[in-house]
């Protein structure tokens, strides 16, 4: 049996033909005290839930959802390294690397807690290293540029928290530029390579297994530039020049990276989960040691709240099961993520992977298939900009979408009142659009008149996540909260958040097309792929004459 | 005459000897934690030749006391406080304003910045004869006395004929070899100052980038630097090339220069000058780095002179400390040996076993795989080379300052690394 013939399930879609049609603006008409009943704090975030399409009702029998599916039992297995990672075999204990030192956590024979800690250390031994100028590239020169090549979990949270943490770089390190190299197809570290020195950069390798081609190619193209400019060998410039970071040492080694150069982390380390590893390095070193730490314990913070606090009144359950209330009972399949704070620029494409790679499945954790709809389709952009673009389908469009609206509460504070009154004005512009997705036009007093081209039909339910303020602890707790909310839903939905074998295939296709551009006979594929492969070398010969 | 010195470091202490020694009844007076400090635990004066003998001299002479008393009847104040001390000047002159009413002379000598002789005076009575006068700091460490008593230059920063009489009176004994007396505003005086701090920074920082041209492409610099000197609308004065400067006087006034020209949104030359004479500084170190190919692991070298200049014992911001952090760094054996800095160096860093400090220059090269010249000390201009040469597992000798002979030491079997030849 799936959980949508369970008995709460059932139950859930008989309470949403009863609730599903009633309109927010008659929902608020009818209580006064949504915000007192549908608000919830911890951590640094507060969750107003006020303006889903929800009643105590919902909740309790969301709730009852989430218990028949044991979600407290699967939130303590997480926490205690059981094998939650069904197809892999093995744990997920990204929580483990936020722990305090002090708490153990054994894994089998070893304790983990002793290895995660003495990994971080290393990597703050090299941090410091470099913040004091000591480490020193092929003249001499102390470092001052410091490229992280890495994609998808090696690249997005990192570049995430970078420019989110940027406030908190102390003047004594700001002579250290952190830059964020992904794309395959070079792009990023060519406009880079011309414009800064070859013997003062560095260049951090990170990837989980060490065989991401994207990143062995902008690596190897990296240590191409730097054998060029010195006119020293290749192993000397990976010695001098190279961090590595990954789960796999062998390969990191075999690619030419001393081991004195290697940070390492584990396979139960997902890599859209790996932020809080040594993968987090580039944050550590654009915002210091002592911030990362932070991160961490804030990060800790909203740990120790999922694990302890009761589903009514639990941040991340409330919202992955609000999210699943949207999703299979009110039938909605797109969520846009609005932050109102610049800072938080890349928060969209970060949990754009950490949703759609964790919950993309349509097979269950016993290998069989369902029917019911899991993980909707997100995107997002910094709100007062997206205001410009693709708000008008969420007030006008044919699309119900389900929406998080996040801001600081304080900003500015050490700033002028200009800044800070800008602040206020951003802050306005996000209460009202939560205010007028959800209401409509009925917020004004003779909307009926107005011609439909004008009309506002409200009723999109909206999430508001208010931080206190934008802190490295906020900002750690923010996405700890994301990722546990992925669990929960993953929990409910009975499919495994922790492996991606969907973007496996891909790769090995295109390893199999390599050959096609050259090779005259290579096997056949489909008429398409052949048409414009034969469109690219025409191209080529066109050139070439 | 009766003459009160304001000022705790070396420039209160070289005024205050040298206006007791030419006869005036002198006070000084510093912070009240520093009044009782023993002299010879005030490391500014102990690094200066001859002037704690000077200063005990004066002493016991009884021209010269150290008191926190106010005298009503010293109507000349000398001023040479810290630069982050304005305040303390305000207050000061603001309790002289009422306690001399008339006739009182102020000498400031401190490095407020341009504009802060007027705004002191504006705390006086200029009809009743109250006047501070600038006299431009141009204290030389390692020379301090000298420059004080016989001064080739002076400039007085004022326009109250009354001020600048008196002040003709008490700098009277000290114009024996003057050359120039020039007189201009307080405000321009204090600009000059700047100035000629930051254009003698600006000649070592293009000579120093010249020099690292010159590596790069093959020519020798001491060649290019002689025929740049011999052109009259040039000279050879602060041409020298080398790895970097630096001192605490000379390094803090560009910096406040250079911050000046940015608060009133100028991009400053002296500025670039700053910090590439800071990566200057390592310039030995980078040298030693790739002669050993990015390794010293194992090795040993020998560094001679850490002062950020012969004839002091002064390491302020000296190129020695930025090079012995970076061999630090390396886990490199550091054999130091300095004349008279070796005390200071000590303190700097008190426990750090990979440093020794070599009372010997010779026993500091023994099985040392490099031998830094940093400061360029008179004892080390000829120095015993075969004795050199055998004490050494490698003969690398990196010359800092350029004063060793190329062709001379390569003859004897060194390698020579010098900067810009």
């Amino acid at each position: 049996m799936t959980v949508d013939q369970s008995p709460a399930w059932t139950a859930l879609n008989k309470h949403a033909e009863e609730l599903g049609n009633k309109h927010l603006k008659d929902l608020f008409a009818e209580d006064d005290q949504r915000f007192d009943r549908f608000s919830f704090s911890a951590a640094h975030c507060l969750a107003d839930f006020s303006k889903q399409r929800i009643s105590s009702n919902t909740l309790e029998k969301l709730i009852q959802l989430a218990e028949q599916q044991r979600l407290p039992e699967k939130i303590e297995a997480l926490f205690t390294g059981e094998h939650v990672n069904t197809s892999e075999d093995r744990p997920a204990l990204h929580t483990a690397l936020r722990q305090p030192k002090e708490i153990p956590l054994r894994l089998g024979e070893a304790d983990i807690s002793q290895e995660i800690h003495s990994s971080l250390e290393r990597m703050e031994t090299l941090v410091e290293q470099i913040h004091n100028g000591q480490w020193r590239g092929y003249d001499g020169s102390p470092i001052t540029n410091v490229i992280n090549i890495g994609v998808g979990g090696s690249d997005l949270g990192p570049l995430m928290a970078c420019r989110a943490l940027n406030m908190f770089t102390s003047a004594e390190i700001r002579h250290i530029e952190v830059h964020f190299v992904s794309s395959m197809d070079g792009s990023q570290l060519a406009r880079l390579l011309n414009k800064i020195d070859p013997a003062s950069t560095l260049f951090i390798v990170s990837s989980k297994s060490f065989s991401t081609i994207d990143t062995l190619a902008n690596s190897n193209t990296a240590r191409e530039w730097l054998v060029n400019a010195s006119g020293l060998s290749s192993e000397l410039i990976s010695q001098h020049h190279f961090i590595g970071i990954t789960a796999s040492p062998t390969k990191a080694s075999e690619w030419g990276i001393p081991e004195k150069n290697q940070l390492h982390f584990w396979d139960w380390t997902g890599g859209r989960y790996s932020m809080w590893s040594a993968i987090g390095m580039a944050i550590a070193l654009h915002t210091g040691n002592d911030n990362f730490r932070k991160m961490l314990a804030g990060a800790h913070e909203m740990d120790s709240h999922f694990r302890h606090t009761p589903l009514t009144e639990n941040l991340p359950a409330l919202l992955g099961m609000i999210g699943i209330w949207n999703i299979n009972f009110l039938d909605i399949h797109a969520h846009a993520i609005l932050p109102y704070d610049g800072r938080l620029q890349h928060l969209p494409a970060y949990l754009e992977q950490l949703e759609m790679e964790s919950n993309g499945k349509s097979v269950t954790l016993n290998g069989d298939k369902f029917d019911y709809s899991t993980c909707p389709i997100l995107w997002g952009e910094v709100g007062p900009n997206a205001q410009h673009a693709f708000y008008q389908l969420l007030h006008q469009g044919t699309e119900s979408v389900m929406c998080d609206f996040i801001a600081p509460a304080l900003r500015y504070q050490e700033y002028g009142e200009e800044l800070q009154a800008q602040h206020q004005l951003t802050l306005a512009n996000c209460l009202a659009q939560s205010r007028l997705l959800a209401l409509g036009d009925s917020v004004l007093d003779n909307a009926d008149n107005a011609p439909l081209h004008k009309r506002y039909r409200g009723n999109q339910p909206s999430t508001t996540i208010i931080l206190d303020e934008l802190t490295p602890e906020s900002f750690g707790a923010l996405i700890a909260m994301y990722e546990h909310k992925v669990y929960v839903q993953s929990v409910i939905w009975e499919i495994n958040p922790f492996d991606q074998w969907g973007v496996e295939l891909g790769k090995q296709v295109a390893t199999s097309l390599l050959d096609q551009f050259t090779d005259p006979v290579a096997a056949k594929t489909d008429s398409s792929t052949e048409g414009l492969i034969r469109f690219v070398q025409q191209q080529r010969r066109e050139v070439k004459s | 005459m009766k003459i009160k010195v304001y000022g705790a470091d070396l420039t209160a202490w070289v005024a205050a000897a040298s206006l007791a020694r030419a006869g005036n009844d002198v006070r000084i007076e510093g912070p009240e934690a520093q009044q009782s400090k023993p002299l010879h635990d005030i490391s500014a004066l102990r690094d200066e030749p001859g002037l704690l003998d000077q200063i005990e001299l004066q002493m016991v002479q009884g021209r010269l006391q150290r008191t926190h008393t106010v005298d009503s009847e010293t109507a000349i104040h000398w001023f040479a406080l810290e630069h982050n001390q304005f305040e303390t000047a305000e207050q000061i002159i603001q309790s002289l304003a009422t306690s001399v009413p008339k006739n009182l002379l102020i000498i400031n000598q401190c490095n407020f910045g341009v504009g802060a002789t007027d705004q002191l005076q504006a705390y006086l009575n200029k009809n009743h004869n109250q006047a501070v006068v600038y006299i431009p700091n141009s204290l030389q460490e390692g020379k301090a006395l000298q420059g004080f008593s016989h001064p080739k230059r002076i400039t007085i920063g004022s326009d109250n004929d009354w001020a600048i009489t008196m002040t003709r009176s008490v700098i009277r004994p000290f114009l024996q070899h003057i050359e120039n007396l020039l007189l201009m505003s307080s405000r321009e005086a204090e600009f000059t100052k700047l100035a000629i701090t930051g254009m003698l920074a600006i000649r070592i920082g293009y000579i120093n980038e010249l020099a690292n041209l010159a590596d790069q492409m093959g020519v020798d610099i001491d060649i290019i630097r002689e025929g740049m000197g011999t052109d009259p609308r040039v000279g050879s004065h602060y041409l020298s090339p080398g790895c970097g400067f630096g001192g605490e006087n000379f390094n803090q006034n560009i910096a406040r220069f250079s911050d000046i020209f940015e608060k009133r949104g100028q991009n400053s030359l002296l500025k670039t000058v700053i910090s590439e004479n800071e990566i200057q500084k390592e310039l030995l170190f980078k040298k030693l780095w790739q002669h050993y190919h990015c390794d010293l692991t194992g090795k040993t070298v020998a560094i001679w002179g850490a002062s950020f200049k012969p004839g002091t014992a002064n390491i302020e911001n000296a190129s020695s400390l930025k090079t012995i952090d970076a061999l630090l760094a390396q886990g490199v054996q550091i054999n130091v040996h300095d004349p008279e800095a070796l005390g200071n160096l000590q303190k700097h860093y008190p426990s750090e076993p990979l440093i020794r400090l070599c009372h010997d220059a010779y026993e500091a090269v023994v099985d040392a795989d490099a031998l830094l010249l940093i400061t360029e000390w008179p004892e080390y201009w000829s120095p015993d080379y075969h004795k050199i040469l055998e004490s050494m597992r490698n003969p690398l000798i990196i010359d800092g300052r350029n004063i060793f002979d190329k062709p001379a030491l390569e003859m004897y079997g060194f390698t020579y690394i010098g900067v810009g030849r």
